[in-house]
């Protein structure tokens, strides 16, 4: 664990209802770096990527942002403070255009000015090679698009970390490939990253470190080839019986 | 002619005509006309509060009738000068604005619309009871503000206050606070996501168009004389809400020319009796079915594919030459 982590997270629970949908969840990011957060089907990856963005409030636990507590606060600090997400299923506004989309986020800080906003919006569509959409509805992009715009969303805060869940979900092979690019450009840039997916064989080909989930707990954190062998790990993915086997 | 031009044409030729009306027509249309501008006030607020910030609330009319009522009891209540009794009214439109929008930030659709519906029930029932204080359906007076009989000053009066509306909401729309409001519209924990401050921008669109909301339910007691708490029924804010959805909830002008077309033929229509009304509801029907958007942004619509392929001939036409 670093010393200092630029991104911590410590004993974080959320239960609705009876289900324990994150228990004693911990784990540290250092600056620059990208992780990993996998696991079956309803294991807390997207219920911890919205505490981790202030999307929920955790029934326990803290956040730590560059040293400060978040824990509880709302949604629009974490991003203000260079939180920021992609979800699942792209949330865009989709009767606005793709210019629009992206100096939203940019003019959130009151010292931005428009014609900045869009001079860097310019720059993040030039960045995701969409430059020739800046004036289309959102709702007019292919499912691949819209990925790639809810990224350069997120990129107009000018993030330390991002959260991306699931941008491979649904993607054209041939998309995968750029966004997976774009990723690791970004990583080199030197953003932190936490990706969630399903698709192991793109996760692995851009983190080192993995962090697995299953049924609301963290089951292994490390490196990407000592995690998948890890037996809790492959009872995990398989079901018990194969695991066990 | 683009949208954007085409737009100010048509508004700046309605607004000459609002402004040489009086010199042509009768007392009775210029009455007419002068409580069109309310409608007008109300369709509009409504539109910025619903058709760009996506919050459906059905108290629209209470706060006209909240600003009627303030305004109207500061002078016969309190003694206050007319004034200083409107300014009053505007103060508790604003707190009552921020109170409600406060009250409804986690309510979105239909729980919305029911929540508001019921404040506006509430509203509507106290003015009803409260006999003594607001003379309940026999209607409380409101003194006038010009002295004789004629109605072409609060025409005029009238006609301002929309300007003057419609200017303070085409500037609040084209700052970065009318970009949030239709992010907020289109997905509220995007919206969040984004770093907005959803509950600050929700509550400011409430207070907002609860101001404009009084403002004119100020105008139209001391224009009419007399408030009766039918001012709030539920069928004139359905009737609001036709309004702006005939003429285009997503367009500020759309509203207003909305609320002044079907309001001037209603007025129109009136020896059909209720017919009308039943007129009303078809006209709704087909615009819902027809031009979903309303019929001014259908128009602007209209006229920009039109200018598209003369522009491209202009083109050609220079290659050409």
């Amino acid at each position: 664990m670093p010393a200092d982590p630029f991104f911590a997270v410590a004993g974080l629970a959320k239960h609705f209802g009876g289900i324990h949908a994150v228990e004693d969840l911990s784990f540290t990011l250092a600056r620059g770096e990208i992780l990993g957060l996998i696991g079956p089907n309803g294991s807390g990856k997207t219920t911890t990527i919205n505490i981790v963005t202030g999307a929920l409030k955790p029934d326990a636990g803290s956040i730590s942002v560059e040293g400060s507590d978040m824990a509880g606060q709302a949604a629009h600090l974490f991003a203000r403070r260079g939180v920021a997400r992609t979800f699942q299923v792209p949330r865009l506004f989709r009767r606005m255009t793709v210019m629009e989309n992206l100096i939203v986020p940019a003019l959130s800080d009151a010292s931005e000015r428009r014609p900045s906003a869009e001079e860097r919006a310019r720059g993040v569509l030039a960045f995701l090679k969409l430059e020739h959409l800046a004036d289309d509805y959102a709702r007019a992009l292919s499912g691949g698009q819209q990925k790639l715009l809810e990224l350069g969303r997120a990129l107009m805060l000018k993030p330390s970390l991002l959260l991306l869940d699931e941008p491979f979900a649904g993607v054209h092979p041939k998309l995968l490939e750029q966004i997976i690019e774009h990723i690791r450009t970004l990583n080199r840039d030197g953003h932190t990253i936490v990706l969630v997916d399903h698709n192991l064989d793109a996760v692995q080909s851009i983190v080192s470190r993995v962090l697995v989930m299953a049924r609301g707990r963290k089951i292994a954190d490390g490196a990407v080839a000592e995690v998948l062998q890890n037996p809790e790990v492959v009872r995990a993915y398989t079901g018990s019986r194969a695991g066990a086997q | 002619m683009g949208s954007l031009s085409f737009s100010r044409a048509v508004q700046a030729v309605l607004l000459a005509v609002a402004l040489l009306l009086p010199l042509a027509a009768g007392p009775y249309w210029i009455h007419v006309g002068a409580i069109a501008w309310y409608y007008a006030m109300l369709a509009a607020s409504w539109a910025l509060l619903a058709g760009f910030a996506g919050q459906f609330s059905f108290a629209h009319v209470a706060f006209a009738a909240l600003g009627g009522y303030a305004s109207a009891l500061g002078v016969g209540l309190l003694g206050l000068p007319v004034g200083v009794s409107m300014l009053l009214a505007i103060v508790l439109a604003i707190v009552t604005g921020a109170l409600i929008g406060a009250l409804v930030l986690r309510l979105s659709g239909p729980y919305l619309a029911l929540f508001t519906l019921a404040i506006s029930e509430i509203f509507r029932l106290i003015l009803v009871a409260e006999e003594d204080l607001t003379r309940g359906m026999l209607g409380l007076p409101v003194p006038g503000l010009f002295s004789g009989q004629s109605d072409v000053p609060y025409y005029y009066l009238g006609l301002g206050l929309v300007v003057m509306a419609m200017l303070a909401m085409n500037w609040l729309l084209s700052t970065r606070v009318g970009l949030f409001l239709r992010a907020i519209r289109e997905d509220e924990g995007a919206a969040r996501a984004s770093g907005i401050d959803t509950t600050r921008y929700k509550i400011l669109v409430f207070v907002v168009t609860a101001v404009i909301a009084a403002i004119a339910g100020i105008y139209y007691g001391h224009f009419i004389g007399i408030l009766t708490p039918n001012i709030a029924i539920l069928p004139e804010m359905g009737l609001v809400i036709a309004m702006a959805v005939i003429g285009g909830i997503e367009s500020l002008p759309g509203a207003v020319i909305g609320a002044v077309v079907v309001f001037l033929l209603s007025e129109s229509l009136r020896a059909y009796g209720e017919w009308r009304f039943v007129l009303m509801g078809l006209a709704l029907i087909l615009v819902q079915r027809f031009a979903q958007n309303g019929l001014y942004p259908m128009i602007e619509q209209w006229s920009r594919a039109r200018a598209k392929p003369r522009a491209a001939a202009t083109v050609e036409d220079r290659h050409a030459g």
